[in-house]
């Protein structure tokens, strides 16, 4: 393990206002892992990842980029933390008035000083990357929801970044769209040390690829679980974390 | 996870470029050698160089099954770009039927590799737009404007039977919608509404005044403007803000609600957005645009009768003048067509924020094109109008 986690969170409190979401949250990311972030839908996961990947100022604590506080971080260095990091959002969020490719070399044309040529191959080698290779010239209105989303990681991953954030990236994708991109992720973790941090419900995706979950928790705002998936599966004392894995009805519990 | 050990995270990356060497081994084999750390953004001269110096040997070896051999052997790190990197010279020997090996890359880069092959369809060929003649535009345009008037009529239709109805049926409008429509629509604009008409009337009086004195006519002025503005520019000036307010922003959120499927889920329940939607702004439109106007009338007709103190007409002599050619009927006039301007202002806003397309873009063009409607509806009422007046003296 290096020195340095990928992401290290410290005494983490998000919220808006006075309304608080979660409080108190400590955990890291270490390098080259796939974090998955778990809970029940209204937890705070989301607002959670807008936390980490500074768009929205957390209400106390520090979110450390590896190593960079970037919370604290203002201008030129905290652009740097921001480029170190690709996201993709739930909805996909493509930029409507530009084609698949043109979305993925955005970033490009504004960080490398790669040719026309060499931005549209790598932007290429995202989309096969993501199975979107024929749709290049596609408008995100004109392709479905799920494409949208893969799109959405191919545009995340324009510069390499060494993390990349997920959120629900499976959702609405048939089972072998979703095999293929775990198998994807997990090629990017293993081979090349990419961080992932995903937040998704897809419990056969979870089992595939994480190395380590947390839990979160609505009632008591904190993480009540957190390791490898199959390991809190087969023997989480925890009644809540029980129920979750094993798709367990709310009715049954109480 | 002993891979991330190697690997530096982007924040303490070296930016030096990265060292490839090209030697020629042979007139008929190369050998690129690269070096060192290998990202996006240090890549893009290394890239360039190579590749340009690989087209030069390619073509001086035309047709000779030339070979170029990678060597990866010293690669500390690789990321998209060096894969990128590797297809381009890849697909360059293709092209010039060559061969190409790759030497001492890394195992663990190479699945990733694998997924790329075959890599010729990352090379699509260019594709050319095809351009229209001069005679498909003007066809396709024609038909555009035919579609847009046979739904301008079908809408208008459709809006008159809804009105209808709602006036058989007032429990069922949506009367809370009619209520924020009326407040956003009406009295967050009078402001704006109060502004202009008074600048409107200041400048109208002084530019007159300045001609009208030198004839001595001074005090025609007074019955002149506002007449004027009773009958003409008080619902002109109305019906143009509101076009430029309301009908923006109703296009704008119908449109965003049709972006996001909510039309549809209306339409779906059964429930006709026409009757949900429109029919509260369009009566909210019908209640606001008269009131509006008579606002206008009078802050104008003020500042009117303001400006021409400076010209020494007392304000006595400015309301009577007034009241000898201002009747009651030019003010009904004048309300009566502001309240069909409002009508139009508020139908075509919704017209166009029904008729939005997909995408952000989509509800911008939707608002422009309410308000492009909007005043061409507005000019083309009011000459419909002006002559209804002339041939009944109304």
């Amino acid at each position: 393990m290096t020195n340095t986690p990928a992401i290290d969170v410290q005494n983490l409190t998000v919220g808006y206002g006075s309304n608080i979401l979660l409080q108190n949250l400590n955990f890291s990311v270490n390098a080259g892992e796939i974090f998955v972030i778990l809970g029940g839908s209204g937890c705070g996961k989301s607002s959670l990842l807008t936390n980490l990947n500074g768009l929205h100022q957390p209400l106390a604590g520090d979110v450390l980029i590896e190593g960079q506080n970037i919370t604290t971080a203002v201008g030129a260095e905290r652009q740097k933390i921001m480029t170190s990091f690709g996201m993709m959002y739930q909805q996909g969020a493509l930029f409507g008035s530009m084609n698949l490719l043109d979305n993925v070399t955005l970033f490009m044309e504004e960080y490398t000083q790669l040719t026309q040529d060499q931005m549209k191959l790598l932007a290429r080698c995202k989309l096969d990357l993501v199975g979107l290779l024929p749709y290049e010239s596609y408008m995100p209105n004109e392709i479905s929801g799920g494409m949208q989303k893969r799109a959405a990681i191919a545009r995340a991953m324009a510069l390499d970044p060494k993390i990349l954030f997920l959120d629900e990236p499976s959702a609405g994708l048939d089972p072998i769209t979703s095999a293929d991109l775990d198998s994807t992720i997990l090629d990017l973790s293993k081979n090349l040390g990419f961080t992932f941090v995903i937040v998704s419900h897809e419990l056969a995706s979870i089992y595939a690829i994480a190395d380590k979950v947390i839990m979160l928790d609505k009632k008591t705002k904190s993480i009540i679980a957190e390791g490898d998936p199959k390991v809190l599966r087969d023997s989480s004392p925890d009644p809540r974390v029980h129920q979750f894995f094993n798709r367990i009805m709310s009715k049954e519990v109480a | 996870m002993s891979v991330s050990q190697t690997i530096p995270g982007p924040l303490e990356q070296n930016l030096d470029s990265p060292v490839a060497e090209w030697t020629l081994l042979d007139p008929l084999h190369a050998k690129v050698a690269l070096k060192g750390q290998v990202n996006v953004y240090t890549l893009a001269h290394t890239w360039t160089d190579i590749r340009q110096k690989q087209d030069l040997w390619l073509a001086q070896t035309k047709a000779k099954n030339p070979a170029l051999s990678f060597d990866a052997s010293q690669v500390t790190s690789l990321d998209g770009s060096g894969f990128a990197f590797l297809i381009d010279l890849e697909q360059a020997q293709k092209n010039a039927s060559g061969q190409f090996e790759i030497i001492g890359l890394d195992a663990r880069y190479q699945p990733l590799l694998k997924e790329f092959e075959p890599i010729g369809n990352l090379f699509p060929p260019a594709v050319v737009k095809p351009k229209r003649s001069f005679v498909v535009s003007t066809g396709m345009a024609t038909q555009n404007l035919l579609d847009d008037s046979a739904g301008l009529i079908s809408f208008t239709g459709h809006l008159a039977s809804d009105l209808a109805w709602s006036v058989c049926n007032p429990a069922k409008v949506r009367w809370g919608d009619f209520v924020n429509a009326a407040v956003q629509a009406g009295i967050a604009a009078l402001p704006i509404v109060g502004l202009v008409a008074f600048l409107i009337g200041v400048i109208l009086s002084f530019q007159s005044a300045i001609g009208m004195q030198q004839f001595g006519a001074i005090s025609f002025v007074g019955p002149l403007v506002s007449l004027g503005i009773f009958r003409e520019l008080g619902p002109l000036i109305t019906a143009i803000l509101l076009a430029g307010r309301s009908s923006a922003a109703f296009a704008a959120e119908i449109g965003t609600m049709t972006v996001n499927n909510e039309v549809d889920a209306l339409v779906t329940g059964g429930l006709s957005p026409v009757r949900f939607l429109i029919v509260p702004r369009v009566l909210a439109g019908i209640l606001v645009t008269p009131i509006l106007t008579l606002f206008a009338d009078l802050v104008s007709v003020f500042s009117s009768a303001l400006t021409l103190v400076i010209y020494g007409v007392p304000m006595v002599n400015f309301y009577n003048g007034m009241l000898q050619v201002v009747g009651i009927e030019d003010i009904f006039s004048g309300l009566i067509k502001a309240t069909l301007f409002g009508v139009v202002v508020s139908a075509v806003g919704c017209l166009r924020g029904m008729q939005t397309g997909t995408g952000a873009a989509a509800v911008g063009i939707s608002a422009t094109r309410a308000v492009v409607s909007s005043i061409v509806l507005i000019v083309l009422v009011d000459g419909i109008f002006a002559f209804i007046s002339y041939k009944t003296g109304f």
